[in-house]
This record gives structure tokens, sequence and C-alpha cells, in this order.
């Protein structure tokens, strides 16, 4: 093998890499057309190459839920009719009624401080469990589900219901909590705040009316919740 | 997830959105992942990632053949690059969106590797072959200017950048067959 062309092969591994000019790109496309051995090296090291894009995937780092909100609502008001029903299709429960049946469900009562505690008294439920009412209502047929990342919103006539599984859960001093935002009103409003259970799994009962409610969202809050919301919210889902 | 990625494509031609959704869930960490890299800021990384699902929803058809993974992985660099020209940094990298002959081979490389196998191996080359490697394929920038930027002689760089890919394929072949 000769200098220029050991240097042809040193060309075809910047290629693989796709860190070469359009012109030289172009250069050494037309020079595999022609020659086995470069062809051969090349299929040798653009798997390598590609791969590369792997190492950059961060379970840990992920967009915010409110962009791929923003972005499902631009695509749903352009799909096709069939594609958007009002009514989606159930999902399988058995996660989520296993995950209800041995629920730590943790909703916190206890309040920073007392004005908060006089604010956010009448949202904020006291349950330790998953009542018969709660599984009745989340393995009701007639039930509308809006699927959410990481699990599902379901509504049955005036009760609105949060189901997630696969929680992270939050740092030290904190907990999540939902937001609501009534009919006609521009300002989400607080509800309950929770943790997930051991498995990440919470099923948390909203204290709405759920005819009246349009969207709901969950962020990251002290110990106690918040009045405003002090974090980007990892979820946001508009269904009214 | 390689194995639905064309059934779905096909389901969003038809402005299926579910079928939309099911790619965002699958394909999001790799396209912000790949952004963030490039990018190392968040909000641009997330503009990027929004614009680049909302060009798989307005045009699916740019998709054609073979692997999704790697269609996405180049149209989200096309769009970070993008970003980086804005920045003034100049790069000169093009990236075909359709590089029908490399298809097959990509496939073996996202169908049998996880993020953790290629960190790895990445860990595992010198750092006189990982460096240029990396600035190549996340700075976007080419071999002249990371010759440039280093100092390094241009011969030496394509050669480690050879070298380097070549070591991280023998250790992606062993994490593979493990």
């Amino acid at each position: 093998m000769n200098a220029s062309h050991d240097a042809m092969l040193d060309d075809v591994a910047v290629y693989a890499l796709g860190t070469m000019s359009a012109a030289d790109a172009q250069r050494v496309r037309e020079h595999l057309r022609d020659c086995a051995e470069c062809r051969a090296e090349y299929e040798a090291l653009a798997p390598a190459a590609a791969s590369l894009a792997l190492a950059a995937e961060d379970a840990a780092a992920v967009p915010s839920e409110l962009m791929k909100s923003r972005i499902m609502r631009e695509v749903r008001r352009e799909a096709a009719p069939a594609a958007d029903p009002p009514i989606r299709r159930a999902r399988p429960w058995a996660a989520y009624l296993v995950a209800a049946a041995c629920l730590a469900f943790a909703v916190y009562s206890s309040l920073v401080n007392l004005s908060l505690e006089r604010q956010l008294k009448q949202v904020q439920t006291a349950s330790t469990g998953v009542s018969d009412t709660t599984v009745a209502d989340l393995t009701n047929p007639s039930a509308q589900r809006f699927p959410v990342n990481g699990g599902v919103i379901v509504r049955v006539h005036d009760r609105l219901y949060l189901a997630m599984h696969d929680m992270p859960k939050p740092p030290q001093g904190k907990v999540y909590q939902a937001w609501t935002l009534p009919k006609g009103s521009k300002k989400m409003a607080p509800s309950v705040t929770f943790v997930p259970n051991a498995s990440g799994g919470a099923v948390v009962a909203l204290p709405v009316d759920a005819r009246i409610t349009t969207a709901v969202a969950v962020s990251v809050e002290p110990v106690g919740g918040s009045l405003q919301p002090t974090s980007k919210p990892v979820l946001v889902e508009q269904f009214g | 997830m390689e194995l639905d990625a064309g059934d779905l494509i096909a389901k969003v031609r038809a402005r299926d959105a579910d079928a939309f959704e099911a790619l965002y869930d699958a394909y999001h960490r790799l396209v912000y992942g790949v952004a963030m890299r490039m990018l190392g800021d968040a909000s641009a990384a997330q503009d990027v990632t929004q614009s680049v699902f909302l060009k798989v929803w307005s045009s699916p058809d740019l998709f054609r053949s073979g692997n999704f993974s790697a269609w996405i992985v180049r149209v989200t660099r096309n769009r970070a690059l993008d970003v980086l020209r804005s920045r003034n940094a100049h790069p000169e990298v093009e990236l075909p969106e359709a590089l029908p002959e490399t298809d097959a081979i990509e496939d073996v490389a996202f169908a049998r590797l996880d993020a953790a196998a290629v960190r790895n191996a990445l860990d595992d080359l010198p750092p006189e072959q990982r460096q240029p490697i990396e600035l190549g394929f996340f700075g976007g920038i080419t071999h002249d200017e990371i010759a440039r930027r280093t100092g390094i002689p241009l011969g030496t760089i394509k050669t480690r950048i050879r070298t380097g890919l070549r070591k991280l394929r023998s250790s992606l072949e062993g994490a593979v067959n493990a």
C-alpha cells in the first residue's frame, strides 16, 4: 500500500466520523465507489462512529414535560381526526392496581406555616390509602383517560385522579405537588402534595370538580407545598 | 426500539398523533442528549429537540428507509450545527440526512449497543485519540479546524481519528459479544 492510499484510508475514517467539509466529503464518496479496500474500511468504522451518539444519551437529562406538551398540542391540532379521539383508549391497569393495592400513598398534611396551611387546607387530602371508590373509578370502563408521560390522568364524572408509575424519588426536603386549572381561569391553583411509594407509584385523588377542571400539572416543591410553582413542571396535561 | 420505528413513521405519515407521541417517547432522550452535548445549553438543546420532532411530524417523508435512530441523530446534529453557526462558530460540516449506504451499518450500531457501553469504550481511548473524535462528532468542527485549534498536524489528527475509531470498534465488538 502506498503512502497516498494510506492517507486516503485516514480520510475515510474522518468521513465516517462526519467531520468533513461538504467538498472533502464528496471527494471521499467518489473514491469509495471505486475502491473496495476503502469501502471495507468505511464499513468497519462507520458503526463505531454512529454509535458515538449513544454516549450522549443520558437517562437523567430530559427535556421538560412542558415542551412535550407544546409539541403534542401542535401535533394533535393537525392530526387526522381518527388519531385523536376525545376519549383515548384504555391502557392496561394491572400496574396501577398493583401500585394502588400496596401503596404507601403519602399526602403531606403538615404544612410549613399556618398561613400556608389555611390556604391549602381545602385542597389537602389526608388519605393514607387508596379507597374502594378510587379503585372502582380507576377501573371504570367508561372513565376518560388522558395518558401522560409516566402515567395517566383519569376523569370519572366529577372526580379526577392522577396515577403515576416510575416516578423518581423527590430530592431531600421536596415533594411533588399537583396543580389544577379551573375552567375560565388562567392561573393554576395549588393542589395536593404527594410522594411516590418505593416503587415510584402514586395514585392521587385530586380534590377538584373534574367537570370544571381543564388542566393538571405537577412540579417539585418544598415539603408542605407552595402557593406558586417554584420549579418547572415535570408534567402538564391540558384536557378540557 | 428500532423494531417499531418504521411502523410508527408510516402511521405518522397518515397523521397519527399517537404514533408520533410513541416516537417522541422512544427517541427524545437520544435527541436531547446529542443536542445538549453539542450545545452545552439546556435551553438551546430543548429548542433543537422541539425543532427536530416538529420536523418529523411535518416532513415524515424525509425519512425514507433504514435506521430511524441514525437518521434522527443526523437531523439533530444538523440542527445543532445551525445553532453553532448562528453563534459564529462557523462549523463547515454538512451531514447528509439520507445516506442509504450507511443504513445497514448503523442498524448494527444502534440495535446492539447502549449508552454505558459506548461511554466505557470512549473512556478507554487514549486522550489524544478521544479528543479529536469527540471534538469532531459533538463539537461540529472539521478535522482541519481541530488541527488548527490543537496545533497538531492535520495528518496526525486524521490518523488519530482512524486509530481511535478502530479501537472503539474493537471495544464495542467486545461489549456486544460479552
